[in-house]
């Protein structure tokens, strides 16, 4: 521990102000390079000869976000209808039970021996 | 009756000291926290254990002096790991890893493989909300200054609010090791309370307005994009400021691993076993160092305290930065996500997810939050590459 009188400030003040900036600089470069980046792989996954539409028409141009909203909107309502009925426990289950039943006729259940109609 | 007699004064019981007594108790709070209330479980149970093995008297497990010794030039056994490994226990060895800076850059390097920057990617901007973040380091760093602290001290008291536990061990280690153990316990308490501490604050720096901000989606980020940001920030990051490296080194090859997608098996074994060995290992020698001597002191609660301190002015730097971004920026950005640049991944961003949903339930800020999130490791390993670089 040292007393307030002791501690060189300008040293303490040198660092916390220098140190902040350098970490600021620093990342601040790292926003260049990542959008430099960014420029230079968007660039070059274009680049090798596929032609890009080159003029889209106007009302083709609106409509496009416009139709990209109204897919994220009925992607978003399906994902919330799913969470809904898995959440709820509401989804519909498979019973597991086969209702088709094949009567066996023998002679133990002819309908010739039997009291009761048997099932058709 | 002489045996009886020796046996029972060998007894931990006999030796123990009031001081030994109150940690054993803080240890088994700490562990009532870890187990039954889920604070940060998987480093707080290790951490509280190391407490606990270091404060059975008799056991001999670590030995603080010999530590003590290690860092005296007038000693024989001044930076002597030999003397460690002839006369050291079981955390003594085990602590050569912290003591070597190799623990937490193993982590890092987990963390790496655990962490998508895409959002980071998609939206360079983050940097800037991660760097403000950093601004609770510095301030604080000030702070303990006036308190009686060394400048080595207080440089570590200080990371405390970069929210990154590998980070604040690391640059504590160097820095400052007899105060390892509270710092380590600082840091990972408030990275537990990041739900307690930061909302107050982010409601009281912003409107009902501005936390309802709706931001657009991110735009989709190639493999390419991905491959080549771990080389190219490891690359810049190192050539700039050198002792970075090991930190953003090893974050960044963890990440490489992920990404690169031909080390399936690398990345695997970064994110679980070599994590998992090390959080052990780490959890346990961090807690090994919370000696009674070391940790029943003033020192300690001023540690604490700075450390809260620490946490709400990075939370407050990113926030504010955030505001400030939208005066000047057409396409507004919601400043709750600017409390993520506080690292403590992904803690931070969920935080800011939940609170902007309490404005708007429609709101989904946690990838917008992610940047920021992520871009707070790269500015905690910085900051601590420059407080090492300038009082080391």
């Amino acid at each position: 521990m040292m007393t307030p009188l002791l501690i060189n400030w300008s040293h303490v003040w040198m660092v916390t102000g220098l140190g902040f900036c350098m970490v600021i600089l620093l990342l601040v470069v790292l926003i260049f390079i990542l959008k430099l980046l960014g420029a230079v792989v968007s660039n070059a996954v274009k680049a090798p000869g596929v032609a890009q539409p080159k003029a889209i028409s106007a009302p083709a141009a609106q409509a496009a976000p416009a139709a990209a909203q109204a897919s994220a909107d009925n992607d978003l309502a399906a994902i919330a209808m799913a969470l809904h009925l898995y959440f709820n426990g509401v989804h519909d289950v498979e019973p597991t039970e086969i209702h088709i039943k094949r009567v066996e006729r023998s002679g133990w259940n002819s309908k010739l021996y039997g009291m009761n109609n048997l099932h058709r | 009756m002489g045996d009886i007699l020796e046996f029972f004064e060998q007894m931990g019981f006999m030796n123990m000291t009031i001081q030994q007594g109150i940690m054993l108790l803080l240890s088994f709070f700490l562990l009532f926290l870890a187990i039954k209330k889920q604070y940060e479980p998987l480093l707080l149970l290790p951490i509280a254990f190391g407490m606990l093995l270091t404060n059975l008297p008799g056991a001999g497990m670590y030995h603080s002096e010999l530590w003590t010794a290690f860092l005296d030039a007038n000693s024989p056994a001044y930076h002597s790991y030999g003397t460690i490994m002839r006369e050291g226990g079981l955390l003594d060895i085990l602590y050569i890893g912290v003591k070597a800076g190799v623990y937490p850059c193993l982590i890092f390097m987990g963390v790496g493989a655990m962490t998508d920057f895409g959002p980071l990617i998609a939206n360079p901007k983050s940097l800037l909300l991660g760097a403000a973040a950093q601004l609770g380091i510095f301030l604080t760093f000030l702070a303990a200054n006036s308190m009686g602290f060394t400048e080595a001290q207080a440089g570590s008291i200080g990371i405390i609010g970069g929210a990154d536990g590998p980070t604040s061990i690391f640059l504590t280690s160097k820095l400052a090791p007899e105060l390892l153990g509270p710092i380590a316990i600082a840091a990972y308490s408030y990275m537990a309370l990041v739900p307690v501490i930061q909302p107050p604050i982010m409601r009281a720096l912003t409107t009902k307005k501005e936390r309802a901000i709706k931001m657009s989606q991110l735009r989709p980020v190639s493999k390419t994009e991905k491959i080549i940001f771990p080389i190219a920030i490891t690359t810049i990051v190192a050539l700039i400021l050198p002792d970075a490296a090991p930190l953003i080194g090893c974050l960044m090859l963890g990440n490489l691993a992920k990404e690169c997608g031909v080390v399936d098996r690398l990345s695997k074994t970064m994110q679980n076993e070599l994590m998992n060995i090390v959080v052990i290992f780490l959890g346990l020698t961090v807690g090994a160092t919370a000696t009674a001597s070391s940790f029943l002191d003033w020192s300690t609660i001023k540690i604490m305290v700075m450390g809260v301190v620490a946490f709400g002015c990075g939370t407050a730097g990113g926030i504010l930065l955030a505001k400030l971004m939208n005066l000047f920026s057409k396409e507004k950005i919601n400043p709750l996500i600017g409390s993520a640049g506080v690292s403590a991944v992904p803690m931070a961003a969920r935080v800011s997810q939940q609170v902007g949903q309490e404005e708007n339930p429609s709101n989904f800020l946690l990838m917008h939050a992610m940047g920021p999130n992520v871009a707070g490791v790269i500015g905690s390993a910085v900051a601590a590459g420059i407080l090492l670089t300038m009082l080391g």
